[in-house]
């Protein structure tokens, strides 16, 4: 059998650390950063019965992220009785916006077609972002199940952005973008974002101008949003997972480099 | 005299939506709601046959050649046969396409994103050493974030979490506002050079 070498161990020593500690299943404490609190006051301040589009703007990889996030947000928009405008910008993010937006509208006892409206996905995001802004039911004629987009009461009264309280993107690359730079700048709608924990520095600036509303993202996000509106979910428990494999990174940053300095000075400084 | 026709088709509407974007006269809107509509999905539609007529004829030729054949193969059935049964079938609810997308795509493409945890692992062992002062820099940027982003609090003390959370908010934050500007810039005069005929790479060469 050929000899494992160190990086069959780290690999090995990741995978063990990860299944115990989801197994040991223990409880950890977070707190709550500003940008998730802000977001989850942005959904609290919307008066009852006002209308949301939801884009999922995700790819099916980036799922095990996206899942918990959203959830976490569904369930407190649902909770607070906004209608709700599923869509989706990216093809993948089709099927599983369906998937999770019914799945937490059956937990609230939401109808569909009063309480909230699945569009589905429309292909070229920069100009479906555009033709909404100038008429959604000329943009999705018809539902993601094939209803005419005239026949749901929700949808009477909602012909373009104005009629909107805000976007909230869930994104898991740079397609946020085209809502802040298209929604937000051109239409003035008021555009939000869930996004992956790999994006966030990317929508820090236009968070800081103000240009993007509100922010949170990350299994940390997802988890910090679960603790926010009083509901366990997988956020939490992932995040367990992802702080065992931060500390484990973190120990093999500093092993590597004692080795390194060793080595360095055993060797005179010329490494 | 091809090369012409395509630079004053370019031009001509490179300027029109250009102009119809700011405007906000009532034809102006309707045109471009038209355009963004109708014209932009059936250009999408023909770059899409364009990209699925390139896979198949680069797979089928590599499968001539035996390169990787098992492997091109599975992407031709697979190409094949969602399509297949999205007609039959469709593709909402319960479908079995949306089955094959649940069950075999998502854990498939979920399985290779996961896999980049383990390579930053064994990345963070073997390479991430603070040879230089700006590495030393980027390591304790990369530690202060990643302890900070894990839920440690009473373990981590605040202070970490607090320069963790300055890192972002200054000096990554001006580096992301500069690329931004820049990429903005960039975009903004590429797009012009392009319109006035300046920039005439897209056509390809004079043969």
């Amino acid at each position: 059998m050929k000899r494992l070498n160190s990086r069959h161990w780290i690999f090995s020593g990741l995978f063990a650390i990860v299944v115990i500690t989801m197994a040991a299943n223990v409880n950890l404490d977070m707190r709550v950063s500003p940008e998730t609190e802000r977001m989850f006051n942005y959904i609290d301040s919307l008066p009852t019965g006002a209308t949301v589009i939801v884009s999922f703007d995700h790819e099916a990889s980036s799922l095990p992220e996206i899942r918990p996030i959203a959830l976490a947000l569904l369930r407190h928009t649902f909770s607070r009785d906004l209608n709700l405008i599923g869509i989706a910008l990216l093809a993948e993010g089709t099927g599983i916006g369906y998937r999770l937006m019914t799945q937490t509208a059956d937990e609230y006892d939401k109808t569909y077609g009063i309480d909230y409206v699945y569009l589905g996905f429309k292909p070229q995001y920069i100009a479906a972002i555009l033709s909404m802004g100038e008429s959604i039911p000329d943009t999705y004629p018809e539902d993601y199940l094939g209803y005419a987009y005239r026949d749901h009461e929700m949808l009477q009264n909602i012909k373009n952005y104005n009629d909107i309280a805000g976007v909230i993107s869930i994104a898991d690359g740079s397609l946020t973008t085209h809502w802040i730079e298209y929604g937000a700048s051109r239409y003035n709608v008021k555009v939000s974002a869930a996004v992956t924990a790999a994006m966030m520095t990317t929508y820090d600036p236009y968070l800081a101008s103000g240009q993007l509303h509100a922010m949170f993202g990350g299994l940390r996000g997802a988890a910090e949003y679960e603790k926010l509106i009083g509901i366990g979910g997988s956020g939490k428990r992932s995040m367990l997972a992802q702080s065992v494999a931060h500390i484990y990174v973190v120990l093999l940053i500093i092993v590597g480099n004692i080795i390194y300095f060793r080595g360095r000075r055993k060797d005179g400084g010329s490494s | 005299m091809g090369r012409r026709i395509a630079q004053i088709i370019c031009f001509a509407f490179g300027a029109l939506l250009f102009a119809l974007y700011f405007s906000q006269h009532p034809t102006a809107r309707s045109l471009n709601t038209a355009v963004m509509i109708d014209y932009w999905q059936i250009i999408f539609a023909i770059t899409l046959l364009v990209g699925v007529i390139s896979f198949v004829r680069i797979n089928l030729s590599n499968i001539r050649r035996g390169d990787n054949r098992p492997y091109r193969i599975i992407s031709l059935v697979g190409l094949a046969v969602m399509p297949i049964l999205a007609i039959i079938w469709g593709i909402k609810g319960n479908s079995p396409f949306m089955w094959m997308f649940e069950y075999v795509q998502v854990p498939m493409q979920s399985t290779v994103f996961a896999l980049l945890a383990f390579f930053v692992a064994s990345a963070s062992f073997r390479g991430f050493r603070a040879r230089s002062a700006p590495a030393a820099v980027l390591l304790t940027a990369a530690l202060l974030t990643l302890t900070s982003r894990s839920s440690l609090e009473g373990i981590v003390p605040q202070f970490i979490t607090e320069a963790a959370d300055w890192v972002r908010g200054n000096p990554s934050m001006a580096a992301r506002r500069a690329i931004l500007i820049g990429i903005g810039l960039g975009s903004l005069t590429t797009s012009l050079r392009v319109i006035l005929g300046i920039e005439r790479t897209w056509l390809g060469s004079d043969k």
